[in-house]
């Protein structure tokens, strides 16, 4: 597991953990909301592809990658500039984590992280 | 932030700038803006020290030999008949406003200086 951010090397995938909270995904509205807030934001620093939010399955079981935001961008360096950008601000109060996320991994459906 | 209102909202990214890559914490800033060394700001520094110390510490704040006094003011009473401006009283409240006068001066020099939690700006008219 990649555990220092900068040690990454630059993916067109970026991952913001410890952003949202499983409660406020089980909410259809909520989670319209985040993925709306997300492809705003997060769509400023280069074309963004792709926003994947995995959500808890409807009878509350945990799926792997809750909690995480994933970024797909066109090229590496939206994905840099994102990371930058994101790493450090506060999403619903929740200081954002931003990291490189494996392609390969991301285009599996890998969210495990 | 129910979710349940209605649809249009704020959105949840804080508006605060993206923090530069690399922080210092924020003992470091002091340092590394160099105006705490201001020998100006040491000495009003020092100063608001002393003063802080001595409101706290509790010990006779005017300690002054009876013969040394000047005369006292007409004496204040509250409604409970107990004096109110004690010499004791008033050394207490000069301290008080020239902590006060020192930390405004400070702020003056050097916007980014914290001030404690019970300063009150000055009133701008009297």
């Amino acid at each position: 597991l990649m555990l220092a951010p900068s040690v990454t090397p630059a993916t067109k995938v970026v991952c913001l953990t410890q952003v949202v909270t499983p409660d406020e995904l089980k909410d259809d509205d909520d989670y319209e909301d985040i993925v709306e807030d997300m492809r705003t934001e997060c769509g400023k620093f280069g074309s963004l592809v792709n926003v994947i939010i995995p959500r808890p399955s409807p009878d509350g079981e945990m799926a792997p990658g809750v909690g995480k935001v994933f970024l797909e961008y066109a090229d590496t360096e939206g994905a840099t500039k994102a990371r930058q950008g994101l790493n450090g601000r506060k999403f619903g109060g929740n200081e954002v984590v931003a990291v490189f996320y494996p392609e390969n991994k991301f285009s599996e459906g890998d969210y495990s992280g | 932030n129910s979710g349940t209102g209605g649809r249009k909202r704020k959105s949840r990214w804080a508006d605060d700038e993206p923090k530069p890559v690399v922080q210092l914490p924020d003992f470091m800033k002091d340092f590394t803006s160099g105006i705490e060394f201001d020998p100006e700001i040491q000495a009003l520094n020092s100063r608001l020290l002393e003063i802080s110390r001595k409101l706290q510490s509790g010990m006779l704040l005017d300690d002054r030999p009876e013969g040394a006094r000047s005369p006292s003011p007409e004496p204040i009473y509250d409604n409970m008949g107990v004096r109110i401006n004690t010499r004791e009283y008033r050394a207490r409240e000069k301290l008080n406003r020239e902590r006060q006068e020192i930390i405004s001066q400070i702020i003056k020099k050097n916007p980014a200086f914290k001030p404690p939690a019970d300063y009150r700006p000055p009133k701008l008219h009297k």
